[in-house]
């Protein structure tokens, strides 16, 4: 096999090199390069602090709307400072995860103030809704992703909530619900925080570089 | 034997390769995240990007994300023709140079 000239001065390893090229980058386009995993540790966090507020500080009342609020600002000041500084893409996949995970937090937050104020906020199936409702989104975005560990998480979520139809103390429901909290938002959080940081450090920096 | 096709120049240059390769697979992207992912510089990615617009390969679209402008590219359907032509005649060049 020889290596000579076969177009405007172009050799075949040339035209090898802009064929890996073309690969490489291809998959990193459709690949979502979206930082979230500290979204899901900020949030199993913000359910720790807002059930630690219910159980052992006064004015409970306040606790899920303020520890919400925060959170969700906290979401969108990073968010969008990240997005400031690394930029982003859009393609079908990103808009269907990211309209899944909105819709969720809407129906929540309905769901939370209509049943605070009909007073059925402590009702076992008022809890075993919201672990139904983080399972769902959870579950759709493991099939969108076709992501294994995303759908155990959500099977955890949803066993919580099944659990709760037996458990149904005060207690026992948050307990049911922090633990969900911890295996299915902290933990998952930080096993996506490591993927997304051995990713960035891979081989894919400065390909054009490395291809010229 | 059959005349050689020739690649279309304005795809054949790395950068401008690599752009649109990472286009095909969506449908927009902001200079920010082209930049990192070519790993080129503003001035660079700038002038290439300008080479692919004037060619009608890519759109692009200037919007504010809050109070921050934000440059937004697309590939275009003549660019994804382009790009489908430059595959077709490099898999040719290829096959004839094996």
């Amino acid at each position: 096999m020889t290596n000579s000239e076969i177009d405007n001065g172009s050799t075949r390893d040339d035209l090898v090199q802009r064929v890996a090229l073309m690969e490489t980058m291809i998959a990193e386009g459709r690949s979502t390069t979206t930082r979230f995993g500290w979204v899901f540790v900020m949030w199993g966090l913000v359910y720790f602090a807002a059930v630690g507020w219910v159980l052992f500080l006064p004015l409970a009342i306040w606790a899920w709307p303020v520890c919400v609020s925060a959170a969700i600002a906290t979401s969108i000041i990073v968010g969008a400072r990240r997005k400031r500084m690394h930029g982003g893409s859009e393609n079908v996949r990103s808009r269907s995860i990211e309209a899944v995970w909105r819709m969720m937090g809407s129906a929540i937050c309905l769901y939370v103030v209509g049943a605070i104020l009909s007073h059925h906020a402590g009702d076992p199936a008022y809890v075993a809704a919201i672990l139904f409702f983080i399972g769902l989104a959870h579950g759709t975005s493991a099939l969108i992703l076709r992501w294994g560990v995303q759908g155990v998480v959500a099977a955890i979520w949803w066993t919580g909530g099944i659990a709760t139809f037996f458990f149904t103390s005060e207690r026992e429901s948050y307990g049911i619900f922090l633990g969900a909290s911890f295996f299915g938002m902290i933990l998952f959080g930080l096993y996506a925080m490591m993927l997304e940081r051995r990713r960035a450090a891979g081989p894919l920096q400065s390909q054009v570089q490395r291809h010229a | 034997m059959p005349e050689l096709p020739e690649l279309d120049p304005v795809i054949h240059g790395k950068l401008r390769l690599a752009v649109l390769s990472l286009l095909i697979g969506i449908e927009e992207a902001d200079f920010t995240w082209l930049r990192q992912k070519t790993g080129s510089t503003d001035g660079n990615l700038g002038a290439q990007m300008l080479k692919l617009e004037e060619a009608g390969y890519v759109a692009m679209e200037k919007r504010f994300a809050g109070r921050k402008p934000q440059t937004l590219y697309r590939m275009t359907p003549v660019g994804r023709e382009a790009l489908a032509t430059y595959v077709a005649a490099l898999k040719q060049l290829l096959g004839a140079a094996l």
